[in-house]
């Protein structure tokens, strides 16, 4: 293929931006097992994360992880093929489930991360 | 190919399948959340926040579901994104990320992840009931 091919059509950049997704998230998740060491420091070496810095660089990361749930979730209406009562179960069905299942799923962990919280 | 052989490959197939498809699916329900509320809602004192207070955290971290929780949740997702980026890399032109080697760097770099997670879940907070 030739280079810049991506740049050419919208959905084909759109795709890359897709598959970029991974390495904001991945170096979050990577944070995240930063902060969790940071808990075998002692209540003296502890420090939480308060900077600014923090807060835009989780801010640019949770703009691409939206952006993968909404491709990822919309996928499963074409990815999984589901029965039920021998009849099969329409696509649009399959994608609301997901997202309502995303949805509680925020609110769940939301609240188990502010409701053990001081 | 022998059949045993072909069935090998299948197997193979079906094992990082497995991984990049949950992998994707679990960091597409649950990441954003956990970036929100952790990584901009808490550190901007809107709410608060298990892993702003030591002993709420180290509280937290101690329950053996949430090791397994965050056992899975990092290591799922790091298989999804290990594939993912070598794609992009083949998509891009770069037709080295198809060789074994670079299969290893990739999805070695997720079985490391993964072994310093257990590490670090296990020697950071002592597992507890409370």
């Amino acid at each position: 293929m030739p280079a810049g091919w991506w740049l050419r059509k919208r959905h084909y950049f759109m795709y890359v931006v897709r598959e970029f997704t991974a390495l904001p998230m991945a170096l979050w998740l990577l944070w995240l097992l930063f902060d969790i060491k940071g808990a075998g420091a002692g209540a003296g070496g502890f420090q939480p994360p308060r900077s600014t810095g923090f807060v835009v660089f989780s801010a640019v990361c949770l703009v691409f992880a939206m952006y993968h749930s909404y491709t990822f979730l919309k996928l499963a209406g074409v990815i999984i093929h589901l029965k039920l009562l021998d009849r099969p179960v329409p696509p649009r069905v399959i994608v609301f489930t997901m997202f309502g299942l995303w949805a509680l799923a925020s609110i769940v962990i939301g609240a188990v991360l502010i409701g053990f919280g001081r | 190919m022998s059949t045993e052989a072909r069935k090998r490959l299948a197997y193979t197939h079906l094992f990082w399948w497995f991984m990049f498809a949950n992998g994707g699916g679990l960091a597409a329900l649950v990441l954003p959340v956990h970036i929100l509320v952790q990584g901009i809602l808490g550190p901007l004192g809107i709410v608060t926040v298990v892993d702003q207070h030591y002993d709420t955290w180290v509280n937290v971290l101690g329950n053996p579901i949430v090791k397994l929780y965050l056992l899975v949740l990092i290591a799922l997702s790091f298989f999804h994104f290990a594939h993912r980026l070598r794609y992009l890399l083949v998509d891009f032109g770069v037709h080295t990320a198809k060789s074994v080697p670079v299969q290893v760097i990739f999805y070695g770099g997720a079985v490391a992840v993964t072994v310093v997670t257990i590490w670090v879940l296990l020697t950071t907070a002592p597992i507890s009931f409370g």
